[in-house]
């Protein structure tokens, strides 16, 4: 299958007239037709005769081009419905597009569909979706995690070369974990949020998932970069990721916090995980044991602040320009808006907003200082296996709990990639997270090129 | 009963900016056709994001300079939640806990802050049904918010027409009351018998500067009556809005105040935090052009009146019009200056470039020999022609004949001619008018009159 292949083996057989990109194209809608059925991956797609006009006339100006990609649907995208998985943007078609969509069709990339998700980022399951739940193909009656569950899907099952997804609190990192894919969530700024739907303005992150480390470094460079329609977006220059994966392994040093390693988190999982560091340090990492002793206070600082956020950023859905109300909102939109409102409301904004945002800045620190004794942090991604449908909606509490390795990043700004380490017995794929400094996407890619080039996980995919 | 009325005034201005506050679009909105002036940002589309106008930052920390305010170093926007269907975003971007301008002050008046935030849409209501543009919505706007140190009607009239010369100095909006650019909410209570303070009352959609004055005195009025009704005081729940009728002349209860709490500000996660250091707000200090008070101040010390002093300041254009052709401290000068512009030259449109203060000064030089009327024909006419005044007043003869001698003999004439005359003036000086006037007629209107009436009167006494 072409779509095993690595962009950069595709990009060299386009050029080499190896094959087509209609044939990259034709052998993804063969496999939307197969398998988006079964995982319910888009939310819309594009017509196959439209992705194939382009095709036929792309220009071969950047790796990417003629590749054809997925996008989370809550990316803007100009003439194709965008939903944020949600009934109230059911019939939204935006007449602009975000700064990434337009820099892929720049690169000459091809747009095939837009993905699945919980509705507005809210979740980590992709069944809080208005749009049917995703399932995980390497088990379809289990979630594929969320919220990006499409775009992982999509890439899992090779109906897209790669897609870009967004990351507020693990929306890229929990379902690349559960389904076998190759995730990156950014340093804040590093990618423009224009156009992307907000969820968490300060924690939302524009990030790549494929199916290696070296196919995400080269979507990262060509998204990557300040932004004039995104004040937050970050002038530090962008590397040539692709081009820096060397890396000699003994410079580097492998936090380990013990407190991501505790009670909650299921044997088999902690065991690939740890297994991470030991081929690491085979292969001449050093590996260092630190404490992250606030690691408890997560949870609550990013389910203070995000729904906070989010009660302000979802507020413009009221009805009168978007035709659909706010009715149409899911219990747990609703639940996160409630919660939301209430922490920023009079009287409560000081004991709960605003200590939230101080406790943020505690973990600013705390993770500095983790980041001081090494050079990159080893974390689980997700503490369970992925469960099946109905188990995390039932228990919204639960569904909470889950997130806590994956919130921890977003309140502090740093990047972490997510790769595939390993399978439990039961071949349900386990992932683990590599979260570096600010800015050091660089360093994390180049770790986890390293570790892709060890061991063969990210190469595997589910046999549906 | 003794009533003190207490009174703050919360003005926005309309920034005159090219494009928004947030976006690119073109920031002029009046008569213009509903929603061109708009993009995914000013609209709040899904996924849009504010970037702050630099210009408009920059602008409203120059009014908080002029306003004698402290400038924060470091702010940030912060969003202000409520639900209306011409607020694109259901939040508008502005700033609470740390505005650019703070603790200034006008005359008398306190100033509590200067804060930048932006507009709202408009909605128009046109048969029955509600219609939405976005012209508006993103346009910057300041908010200056007064100290509760204004006492009466007239002060309120006072501060806001200081405020509108300072905006209009500084060039940076319109504040056109009636066009909307900009806008007054008073807020008012009572303090009674120096002890007891009625609620405090908002009154909003005051269209007009007399509006503001009727609507204060209307409210003033209504809360004695009220107060000697039922005695409520003023605490922390009661605050209300009340709405102003123009048509009734009279306000109305709108809502029962919502805390400032209740709009759920937080720090705006779109936007970083702002940074204008002490170098840049010196640098923008130096922008700041000679404000009215200064403007006055030296007027006056250059002997003019403060009548002369107030009209000239009353307009920056105006009164840069008068420091072009003013280059020296001689205060008859400038008093012949300022009557000019103050008299003929106000009866037209004036363009700076255009004047000349070479002019100005050869009319002044040659003053002795040219009628008053010559004067002010001369000064339009050569502003008009671009022409220097003493050329024309050459071409038309207009120069006054001084020259003792040669009215001697035509005033000699003249006394020979019309002995009834000379007759009525030794019984009665005052009629010399009549033979004045002989005199100019003789000269062909070019005798200086007040000459020809020194040399009538030293002949007649010789006689």
């Amino acid at each position: 299958m072409l779509l095993d292949k690595s962009i950069s083996e595709l990009s060299a057989g386009l050029r080499s007239g190896e094959f087509t990109s209609v044939d990259l194209v034709n052998e993804c809608y063969d496999n939307i037709e197969k398998y988006n059925s079964l995982t319910n991956a888009f939310i819309t797609i594009v017509t196959r005769e439209e992705a194939l006009k382009k095709a036929q006339d792309v220009k071969l100006t950047s790796p990417l081009s003629g590749l054809p990609f997925a996008l989370k649907d809550c990316f803007a995208t100009t003439g194709v419905r965008t939903t944020a998985a949600s009934k109230v943007l059911e019939n939204f078609i935006p007449p602009y597009s975000a700064t990434i969509y337009k820099k892929l069709l720049d690169a000459g990339a091809i747009l095939i569909g837009k993905a699945n998700m919980d509705a507005w980022g809210h979740g980590g399951s992709s069944e809080n979706t208005d749009f049917g739940p995703v399932k995980n193909p390497w088990d379809i009656t289990r979630v594929a995690g969320g919220s990006g569950g499409g775009p992982a899907v999509a890439v899992a099952t090779r109906m897209a070369v790669f897609a870009i997804g967004e990351d507020t609190g693990g929306s890229i990192r929990n379902p690349a974990g559960w389904t076998n894919t190759t995730g990156l969530k950014v340093t804040y700024g590093r990618v423009s949020r224009y156009g992307a739907i907000a969820y968490a303005s300060s924690f939302d992150t524009v990030g790549p998932v494929a199916k290696s480390v070296e196919d995400c470094a080269i979507v990262l460079e060509t998204i990557a970069g300040v932004d004039k329609y995104d004040a937050t977006s970050s002038p530090v220059s962008v590397p040539a990721y692709s081009s820096l994966l060397n890396l000699d392994l003994s410079n580097v040093t492998i936090g380990i916090p013990k407190e991501f390693y505790g009670d909650g988190l299921d044997p088999e999982i902690k065991e690939a995980v740890l297994k991470v560091s030991t081929d690491l340090q085979t292969a001449g990492a050093t590996i260092k044991e630190i404490s992250m002793p606030l690691f408890d206070l997560c949870l609550p600082v990013y389910y203070l602040i995000a729904p906070s956020e989010t009660s302000s950023n979802l507020a413009r859905y009221d009805g009168v320009r978007y035709g659909t109300g706010r009715d149409n909102f899911t219990d747990e939109t609703i639940r996160r808006i409630l919660i939301g409102t209430y922490a920023l409301s009079a009287g409560y904004y000081d004991a709960y907003y605003k200590k939230a945002q101080q406790v943020r800045t505690l973990f600013i620190e705390e993770y500095k200082k983790a980041l001081s004794q090494c050079d990159v942090l080893l974390q689980p991604i997700m503490p369970n296996i992925p469960p099946k449908f109905g188990e995390l909606l039932s228990d919204p509490l639960q569904n909470l709990l889950a997130d806590i390795y994956t919130v921890s990043q977003n309140p502090v700004g740093v990047p972490s990639l997510a790769i595939p380490c390993g399978f439990t017995k039961n071949n349900l794929p386990i992932g683990a997270q590599i979260v570096g400094k600010m800015f050091s996407e660089e360093l994390l890619l180049a770790l986890g090129h390293q570790y892709q080039k060890l061991t063969d996980y990210h190469t595997q995919k589910p046999q549906l | 009963m003794k009533i003190t009325p207490i009174i703050g005034l919360e003005v926005h201005v309309e920034l005159k900016t090219k494009s928004k506050m947030f976006c690119g679009c073109d920031a002029e909105h009046f008569h213009t056709e509903p929603n061109t002036h708009t993009c995914p940002v000013c609209l709040g589309l899904p996924g849009a994001l504010p970037v702050p106008n630099k210009k408009a930052c920059e602008w409203c920390i120059k009014l908080g300079l002029a306003l004698g305010c402290t400038i924060n170093e470091e702010t940030f926007f912060e969003r202000k939640n409520y639900f209306y269907p011409d607020l694109a975003k259901s939040y508008q971007i502005s700033q609470l806990q740390k505005p650019f301008c703070i603790n200034g002050k006008l005359e008398d008046v306190r100033i509590n802050r200067v804060h930048q935030e932006e507009d709202t849409g408009k909605s128009v209501h046109v048969n029955g049904e509600t219609l939405l543009d976005f012209n508006r919505s993103g346009v910057p706007l300041v908010e200056i918010v007064s100290e509760p140190d204004i006492k009466s009607p007239e002060d309120a009239k006072t501060y806001l027409l200081k405020i509108q010369q300072i905006v209009r100095y500084l060039g940076i909006s319109d504040a056109d009351i009636e066009k909307g650019s900009m806008r007054c909410e008073p807020t008012i209570n009572l303090c009674i018998d120096d002890e007891f303070y009625t609620p405090l009352v908002e009154i909003k959609n005051v269209a007009s500067l007399t509006g503001v004055m009727t609507a204060i005195q209307y409210e003033i009025d209504r809360q004695a009556e009220q107060y000697s009704q039922d005695k409520i005081t003023k605490n922390s729940t009661n605050k209300t809005t009340r709405g102003w009728d123009a048509d009734k002349q009279q306000t109305f209860l709108q809502r029962e105040k919502e805390g400032s709490a209740d709009y759920r500000y937080f720090p705006e996660p779109d936007i970083p935090p702002i940074i204008f250091s002490k170098e840049q707000v010196e640098a923008i200090r130096a922008t700041l052009p000679e404000m009215p008070e200064a403007k006055i101040a030296k007027y006056k010390t250059l002997g003019l009146s403060d009548y002369d002093s107030n009209l000239l300041s009353e307009d920056s254009y105006f009164s840069s019009i008068f420091d072009k052709i003013i280059t020296d401290s001689d205060s008859v000068y400038a008093k012949f200056v300022a009557n000019l512009l103050i008299g003929p030259l106000k009866t037209i449109e004036i363009t700076i470039d255009k004047i000349n203060p070479e002019y100005f000064k050869n009319l002044f030089d040659n003053k002795d020999q040219l009628s008053s009327s010559a004067i002010k024909q001369l000064v339009l006419e050569s502003y008009d022609k671009q022409v220097d005044p003493l050329i024309l007043a050459k071409q038309q003869n207009l120069f006054q004949v001084s020259d003792t001698n040669k009215l001697e003999e035509i005033a000699k004439d003249v006394i020979a001619n019309n002995p009834k005359a000379v007759a009525d003036y030794q019984k009665n000086p005052m009629s010399i008018g009549f033979l004045v006037g002989q005199v100019m007629k003789s000269s062909g209107g070019s005798a200086n009159p007040q000459v020809a009436k020194e040399v009538l009167e030293k002949l007649l006494v010789l006689n």
